[in-house]
């Protein structure tokens, strides 16, 4: 397909929105973690730990007396701490940290470690992050086709008693968040059915044979996969009914209908095509949304994802990893909507036309 | 698009509407309760709820006393025999220099099952007193649960608990051979008829006593008796893993979830659709700067920046409320108070008011944001339950208030105390269907206002 410039000049915009947005979501986390001095006492408290473990291994350090030693380390992590600029003033040490966050070189963890060894929090972070991306884009995938369809199917005949009643259950799912069906579900399907298991993502211990093992995946993965989707499908079904109600009141519609297409062909072309940028829109909002509603739905079912991995963090104080993972967050967000955005100029001919 | 006209309008959809009047009786119901709470439970009470000294005469994890009506048996409820009911003979026997001090109680046992706890606490009021236990059971058996040597003060016996507390109890019934099973716990076998062997055990009803038998050299020795026969049912909604009475934690959660998620939600708008209409009204680079801000508060990760507020500060539920309102300025609401504003500005009465010289800020606070609050309104009720549920979401990952009361922290704690696990119901149920009905009744008048607000998609 040939990009049009008006279409590259829309994109260009998006992602200067898209990076502004990076940029201050990860400073404003390093300024509030900063303004009590927590970065400042953990960087030094790392060199602190690397100095003297480096120190501790190197030949004739124990004979040396308790006071050199001191010494030593002293002048070490003073040399240590003006290459890594933290004398410097508040202002620009900020900056510096701010460039490292947005290089991903987020520093060490405190207590966490990942499943490979290392403590570093990007090995950390990164090691979890193809779980909740499994669970949350299966999900989001599975609620917006489920919710498209039927709210095709409510905005067929709107007011009647299935557009009425999914109305009321839409409207209530959507004030209640998927953690909380979460809660309820597994006393339901894993206390008193049995039916489910109580979370986490697969046996313990874990199946060899790779087939059973993604089985064993599937069957850990079925009930927060269902309390994502039950709790999404109908607030999304209700946005699109509406949109598409909207767009069938157009007078375009309704000259087309006039003409005498026929009724499916007016819903493809004349409604659902218009149609979709809009929902692309309200699609990126929500997405927004339910990543950070992963966070605690992941808490609930022990998924071992980032949200676990928040709620590890918060527990053993492990302020390094929380502040990485805000900054994860914001990376994922910035490209869930970068995505989005180029779903969107190529369904919306008005970017290409270079009317928006 | 016709916008509805003032509050009228809001009023008149809610009361019109099957689910708008639904939602309003649900709040008010909610309301009322709040209101109770706070007339009928103390706030004393409620400040306590930390404390777990405070409720130490509950029994742990009790069901509701309702339950009973389900389960068809009868489950015991708590028994505390103070020291009033006790009654006392003391002698002193003065050829051998000894004091003798004897409480004695008497209690009637109707329960289907047996108590959750044991607990007898003495008070002894000289410096030491050697004590021995009894519990006489209505067929006359005779059990000594405790003997041995207490100092001055306060000493508790905790008769389920301790080690060797069964000790005696396994003695006694061998004196009086009698069989035991190897491992019963105190609190049951104290309750059956041990001169039979039972396939199943079942608490034998009728009069119990108990006799504390205290000697002592004191001439004024004294001695203060309580018994506290835990049950297994407990109030209204039953108590949790601290003995703690979650009518005390449902009741005051009312006020604070309604309080929290009320002020957030009226705040954000509030302050939403003000940014929204002024970025319309004075345009140019304010409208550029405010929209460019938006857009980037409404892609910034709200929730992981909070929690790492509070990780990092430790904030109460209103400090954290500050905070709410503080990463909420901009937003949705921002917007469509925009374009909303657009609209209104090419209607003619604005042009009327600055033809006659109203200065711009007159036309923005007294003719422009009025006609907004119809929609402002609808954006406060429906944002409601998102706020309430943020504090419940906090508290499930350890972060919420530490001293109040809240649903979410109920529920939070009811999770990591293992309810879902071990099917305690009443434990996170019951909070669940409260939170749940509050929001419920938000959605339900935002459904009726949805149509005020968006009237194109009201049914044709």
């Amino acid at each position: 397909m040939r990009l049009p410039l008006a279409m590259l000049r829309y994109l260009a915009k998006r992602i200067m929105l898209l990076f502004t947005t990076l940029v201050v979501a990860v400073y404003l986390t390093i300024i509030i973690a900063n303004a009590g001095g927590l970065i400042d006492d953990i960087l030094r408290a790392q060199l602190r730990y690397e100095i003297t473990s480096n120190l501790a291994r190197s030949p004739g350090w124990a004979q040396l007396t308790e006071e050199e030693q001191r010494k030593i380390i002293s002048d070490r992590l003073q040399a240590a701490i003006q290459a890594k600029g933290l004398d410097r003033p508040f202002l620009e040490r900020t900056f510096r940290y701010l460039i490292d966050a947005l290089t991903l070189s987020l520093g060490r963890a405190l207590f966490i470690t990942s499943a490979s060894g290392s403590k570093a929090v990007s090995d950390i972070v990164i090691e979890r992050l193809p779980q909740t991306v499994l669970l949350f884009t299966t999900g989001t995938i599975l609620y917006s086709l489920i919710g498209l369809l039927i709210g095709l199917y409510m905005a067929r005949r709107p007011g009647g008693f299935f557009d009425k009643v999914f109305s009321v259950f839409a409207v209530v799912t959507q004030v209640i968040p998927p953690w909380f069906f979460g809660i309820l579900f597994i006393m339901v399907f894993a206390y008193y059915l049995g039916i489910t298991p109580f979370g986490g993502m697969v046996s313990v211990p874990p199946p060899k044979d790779p087939l059973i093992y993604a089985l064993d995946v599937i069957y850990h993965m079925a009930l927060p996969l269902f309390t994502w989707i039950f709790s999404l499908f109908g607030a999304w079904a209700y946005i699109a009914r509406n949109l598409i109600i909207q767009i069938a009141e157009e007078d375009f519609v309704n000259t087309a209908k006039a003409k005498g297409l026929p009724d499916n062909i007016v819903m493809r072309r004349h409604v659902l095509r218009p149609s979709l940028p809009p929902i692309v829109t309200v699609i990126s909002l929500s997405l927004i949304a339910s990543w950070q509603g992963a966070i605690i739905t992941e808490t609930v079912f022990n998924w071992p994802g980032l949200g676990t991995l928040f709620y590890q963090a918060i527990n053993s104080l492990d302020a390094p990893v929380v502040i990485g993972l805000t900054v994860i967050y914001a990376y994922l967000l910035v490209a869930t909507v970068l995505i989005l955005d180029l779903i969107y100029s190529i369904l919306d001919p008005r970017i290409r036309a270079g009317r928006i | 698009m016709s916008m509805p006209r003032g509050l009228r309008d809001v009023v008149d959809a809610v009361l019109h509407s099957k689910t708008g009047v639904v939602g309003l009786s649900i709040l008010i119901a909610i309301i009322v309760l709040s209101i109770l709470a706070i007339i009928y439970v103390p706030f004393d009470i409620a400040r306590e709820w930390n404390n777990p000294s405070f409720w130490q005469r509950n029994p742990r994890l009790a069901s509701p006393s309702w339950t009973n009506i389900f389960v068809g048996g009868k489950l015991p409820e708590t028994m505390i025999l103070s020291n009033d009911s006790f009654r006392k003979y003391s002698y002193y026997l003065e050829t051998i220099g000894l004091k003798y001090c004897i409480l004695e109680t008497e209690f009637q046992y109707l329960y289907e099952d047996f108590p959750s706890e044991l607990r007898l606490s003495l008070y002894v009021d000289t410096d030491g007193a050697f004590i021995t236990v009894r519990w006489i059971q209505p067929n006359g058996i005779d059990i000594t649960i405790w003997r041995g040597l207490f100092k001055r003060g306060l000493n508790t016996i905790y008769i389920s608990r301790q080690l060797d507390v069964r000790e005696y109890i396994r003695d006694s019934l061998k004196r009086l051979n009698l069989t035991t099973p190897s491992v019963v716990n105190p609190e049951v076998i104290l309750f059956t008829d041990n001169s039979v062997t039972h396939s199943e055990l079942t608490p034998v009803n009728g009069g119990y006593r108990v006799r504390v038998e205290a000697v002592s050299s004191d001439l004024y020795a004294d001695i203060e008796a309580e018994l506290i026969v835990y049950g297994k049912v407990y109030g209204l909604v039953g108590t949790d893993n601290n003995r703690r009475d979650l009518f005390v934690g449902l009741v005051w959660g009312a006020p604070i979830a309604l309080a929290f998620g009320l002020i957030a939600a009226i705040a954000t708008s509030f302050i939403q659709t003000l940014i929204g209409s002024l970025s319309a009204w004075y345009g140019r680079l304010v409208d550029e700067v405010i929209q460019r801000i938006t857009d980037i508060y409404m892609i910034i990760p709200f929730l992981p920046i909070l929690i790492t507020i509070s990780v990092i500060y430790r904030i109460d539920i209103w400090t954290l409320l500050i905070v709410v309102v503080g990463l909420s300025l901009f937003g949705g609401a921002t917007k469509t108070a925009r374009s909303m504003t657009f609209q209104i500005m090419t209607e003619q009465y604005i042009e009327a008011a600055a033809s006659y010289g109203a200065s711009r800020k007159r036309i923005l606070f007294l003719y422009i944001l009025p006609r907004l609050m119809p929609y402002t309104m609808a954006n406060i009720v429906l944002s409601v339950p998102g706020y309430v549920f943020l504090e419940a979401a906090l508290s499930v990952l350890g972060l919420g208030d530490p001293m109040m009361p809240t649903w979410g922290k109920i529920i939070s704690d009811a999770y990591s105390g293992g309810a879902v696990v071990h099917g305690l119901w009443w434990w996170i149920l019951l909070p669940s269907a409260l939170i749940i009905l509050t929001a419920i009744s938000f959605a339900f008048i935002g459904l009726a206002l949805d149509k005020v607000v968006n009237p194109r998609l009201r049914e044709r």
